[in-house]
């Protein structure tokens, strides 16, 4: 479980592919399929996701990255209003910086 | 997502520092779930503290139980949950709900114990929580969330919206949480927690309703200190940092 799935470097494209594919893990396939992801999409307001669909999706991003980022130290710097209009495009340039 | 078999029940944690010397222990109130501490409040402590959070059953992501939501039932739980992990004595922190069972641990398992930090915690004899679970239907819920999300900011969508109305359709109308609630109504009577002989801090909101209740443990427990925090009943959400950092000292000193 604590594992790390990959080390390689990704592009952004990868990025988001596995973005998308940790969303949908977690909130269920048959919402994803209702929705436009984009890098756009806010966490909360798009995506539609509570704080313990957040909690799943920073362990996915934990378990594949392990010590490589720090996902939930970099959340946790943040206030309520940055959290709330958090967008996978933020996260993307974040997970690409820390690579 | 570490889920783990306590009493042959899938129950989510989440653990910090694992290697650190003592554990800090935290539990989230009713109708929540763990993320109340995972992103500001449990960071803060796993600088010192090893941390474990977990889901109560029937939320967040642990498995759904039909009974047992009464204090002796939730301490238990809670006492399996650490010999799962293997963890003689902690300091404990419990929010909302979660002070409540705090408070019964030191009183059936004061051994297990170190310091504990009560946040919010209601007295179980208040009627408007009973009365939230009579008045249960999904037109109070979006009611509820129209007039109260102010405080914690988030608006919730259909899909929450849903999803929070399945959780509280199963716990109010198919388990046994509203009679096992009820049934603690006393527990602030109970001599026991005069006897209750650990360090204890409470934290309430200064425009909380239960500030009123913090003041009467405060009186009741005699190593026991108030300290108000600004804001209401949501004060781990409101002031996160606040709170971690008033516990983290608290727990080091």
């Amino acid at each position: 479980m604590d594992t790390v799935a990959s080390t390689a470097k990704l592009n952004n494209d990868e990025i988001f592919d596995l973005m998308k594919q940790f969303i949908t893990e977690v909130i269920g396939e048959e919402f994803v399929e209702e929705m436009d992801i984009t890098p756009e999409s806010s966490f909360t307001k798009d995506l539609e996701m509570d704080s313990i669909e957040i909690v799943s999706f920073s362990e996915k991003i934990k378990q594949h990255f392990g010590d490589q980022i720090d996902f939930t130290g970099w959340l946790s710097s943040m206030d309520l209003d940055q959290l709330i209009d958090l967008n996978l495009g933020t996260i993307i340039n974040y997970i690409q910086e820390c690579q | 997502m570490p889920i783990i078999k306590v009493n042959n029940r899938d129950v989510h944690i989440q653990e910090l520092n694992k290697g650190a010397a003592e554990t800090v222990l935290l539990l989230h109130g009713m109708f929540s779930n763990l993320s109340v501490y995972y992103f500001n409040i449990a960071p803060i402590l796993a600088e010192h503290f090893h941390v474990v959070m977990y889901d109560l059953k029937s939320h967040g992501l642990s498995e759904r139980v039909l009974d047992g939501y009464d204090l002796e039932n939730m301490t238990n739980d809670l006492c399996a949950l650490m010999e799962a992990l293997n963890l003689d004595k902690v300091h404990l922190a419990g929010y909302s709900f979660g002070g409540l069972i705090a408070l019964k641990m030191a009183i059936r398992f004061p051994e297990k114990l170190k310091k504990l930090a009560i946040i919010e915690a209601p007295n179980p004899n208040d009627e408007r929580a009973h009365g939230l679970i009579d008045d249960y239907s999904k037109d109070f819920l979006e009611h509820y969330v129209e007039n109260f999300t102010d405080t914690t900011k988030v608006r919730m969508g259909k899909r929450q919206m849903e999803r929070n109305h399945r959780m509280y359709e199963y716990l109010f109308h198919q388990t046994s949480i509203k009679k096992d609630m009820v049934a603690e109504k006393g527990f602030f009577s109970d001599p026991a927690i005069l006897a209750v002989d650990k360090e204890i801090l409470l934290l309430y909101g200064t425009y909380s309703d239960c500030l009123d209740t913090g003041k009467d443990l405060n009186e009741k427990i005699k190593d026991s200190k108030l300290i108000a925090v600004n804001g209401d009943h949501n004060i781990p959400i409101q002031e996160p940092a606040l709170i971690g950092n008033t516990i983290n000292t608290f727990f080091i000193n």
